[in-house]
């Protein structure tokens, strides 16, 4: 694999994980508050 | 009744923005002279090592501080640093490993700083396994604090003990470069941007982490309440006969 | 329930190896679970005389750190709840309670090293050197995994999610007693000083130690 490759995996496994990490907990605060708001 | 906040939007935005950034300023940045494109590694690489030790610093103050004042709040910052901790944590691994199989040929090398990360990361791995197995929030922050000081104290004996063995047992005949020499200001930048974009990262991740657990506790909370029966249920109505 | 410091540890230390006693899942269990996996070893890397000798003393002190504290575990957390409201009525000091449990651990680990110990100098041809300094180490990270052990075992529940979660916990912590240990022998081998190790052994001992009673009050107020 070239060196850009490499460049691209580590840039693509920072971005990825962080938007999927970041998104996962935007998902269950909403899920949170509706279960919530449900209750209430 | 819960109180909730409004809906915040600024966290997503400071991340996004950040990253935008930082992805800029590391694709613009000259290559090393060694190294090559390679360089451009260190720039996601170094931001997260770096806040992966600050994230654990923060939960150590959070579990000292939850033992001195007995405010949940204090247990939440530290569990919420140590999760994101723990994602930094694994990203820097992850990172030294991607850099470090072009440059040195192998996945792994059992340097001081790559052994001391891998150690600290399951550290935290058991503080976030110990708050799983307690739903009571005070029981779950008496004991996730124990650990979170515990662990903590431990890391600079940790530490000393990984940097002497390695000291003893270092193969003299591999040249390790610890990280780029800085030969343009550019790359300097570029890794200061980087460092503060991550640190914009944590921040906005720890104020939606923070609010995650205090909304999940609230709904747990309700949901306990909800499974106890009421104690009018033991009393049914009178039968009085006749027709219904 | 006695009154003083002392007195109480030494109630609660000899009430857990009365339970030993009884139970005895130090000596027929963990114990042989230390020395199978002595066992198991050159069975799957080789039977080669040298390469043994040159992975032996490491295999041993892995096994120790590993199922060592399975040692401490079963006595720090077999108390349930009622029981800890029982002590906690009955007057006993809760740091009293964490050393006495402590001490007790540090006695069933001095013998599972010790016999695991003469499973591993007889399967690896382990030779035994600087016989003082190998009891200090011995003692001293027996004293450390049983304060990582009852420490830990404190802040679990008392269920099998919390009792598999121990070793867990203590594993990463154990690495200067893993290092020190290790380094401490390979010096005694090769003739160096291994004060500085010894030292590091003996913090991690005063830290844990210190941490186990400043954080028992806390912990009991659940």
């Amino acid at each position: 694999m070239s060196d850009w490759g490499w460049v691209a995996l580590a840039y693509g496994v920072t971005y990825g994980s962080l938007g999927v990490f970041a998104a996962s907990i935007a998902v269950r605060i909403r899920n949170a508050r509706r279960a919530l708001g449900e209750t209430e | 009744m819960p109180q909730q906040t409004r809906v915040r939007r600024w966290p997503w935005v400071a991340i996004a923005l950040s990253l935008a950034t930082a992805l800029t300023f590391a694709l613009v940045s000259p290559p090393d002279d060694t190294q090559g494109d390679l360089v451009r590694i260190m720039y996601v690489h170094v931001p997260a090592a770096w806040l992966a030790y600050l994230a654990f610093f923060v939960t150590f103050i959070g579990s000292v501080a939850y033992l001195l004042t007995r405010h949940l709040r204090w247990d939440r910052i530290a569990a919420a640093s140590a999760e994101i901790g723990v994602y930094f944590t694994g990203l820097a691994i992850a990172l030294g490993m991607i850099w470090a199989k072009p440059t040195w040929g192998v996945w792994w090398t059992w340097d001081a700083r790559l052994t001391l990360t891998a150690i600290m990361f399951f550290v935290y791995l058991g503080y976030l396994a110990l708050r799983r197995t307690t739903d009571d929030p005070v029981a779950r922050a008496n004991r996730s604090a124990v650990l979170g000081i515990v662990g903590a104290v431990q890391i600079p004996l940790v530490h000393f003990s990984v940097v002497w063995w390695r000291t003893l047992h270092q193969p003299p005949s591999i040249i390790k470069p610890d990280g780029p020499a800085i030969q343009d200001p550019m790359m300097l930048v570029a890794l200061i941007v980087g460092v503060l974009a991550f640190t914009v990262v944590y921040v906005s991740l720890m104020v939606e982490r923070i609010e995650l657990i205090h909304l999940e506790d609230q709904r747990n909370a309700f949901e306990r309440i909800a499974d106890q029966s009421v104690a009018g249920d033991s009393v049914t109505a009178p039968d009085l006969g006749g027709s219904s | 329930m006695t009154t003083g410091f002392w007195p109480q540890v030494t109630a609660v230390a000899g009430r857990d190896l009365l339970r030993e006693r009884r139970q005895g899942d130090v000596l027929w269990i963990t114990i042989p679970f230390g020395a199978i996996a002595l066992l198991l070893v050159p069975l799957a890397i080789g039977t080669d005389a040298v390469l043994l000798r040159e992975i032996g003393p490491g295999m041993y002190w892995v096994i120790v750190m590993l199922f060592g504290v399975l040692v401490a575990v079963g006595k720090a957390s077999s108390e349930t709840v009622p029981q800890q409201d029982a002590s906690s009525l009955l007057g006993l000091d809760p740091a009293a309670g964490f050393v006495g449990r402590a001490a007790s651990a540090t006695l069933l680990l001095l013998v599972f090293e010790v016999v695991v110990g003469i499973v591993a100098v007889g399967l690896y041809d382990i030779s035994v050197i600087g016989v003082p300094w190998l009891l200090a180490t011995l003692l001293i990270v027996a004293i450390g995994l049983a304060l990582l052990g009852t420490l830990t075992g404190s802040i679990v529940n008392s269920t099998s999610t919390g009792t598999a979660l121990v070793p867990l916990l203590v594993a990463p912590l154990s690495v200067p007693l893993l290092l020190g240990a290790t380094q401490a022998y390979e010096g005694l081998r090769l003739g160096h000083s291994i004060v500085s190790w010894v030292l590091l052994m003996v913090a991690v001992v005063l830290v844990v130690a210190i941490i186990g009673v400043l954080t028992a009050r806390p912990l009991q107020e659940t």
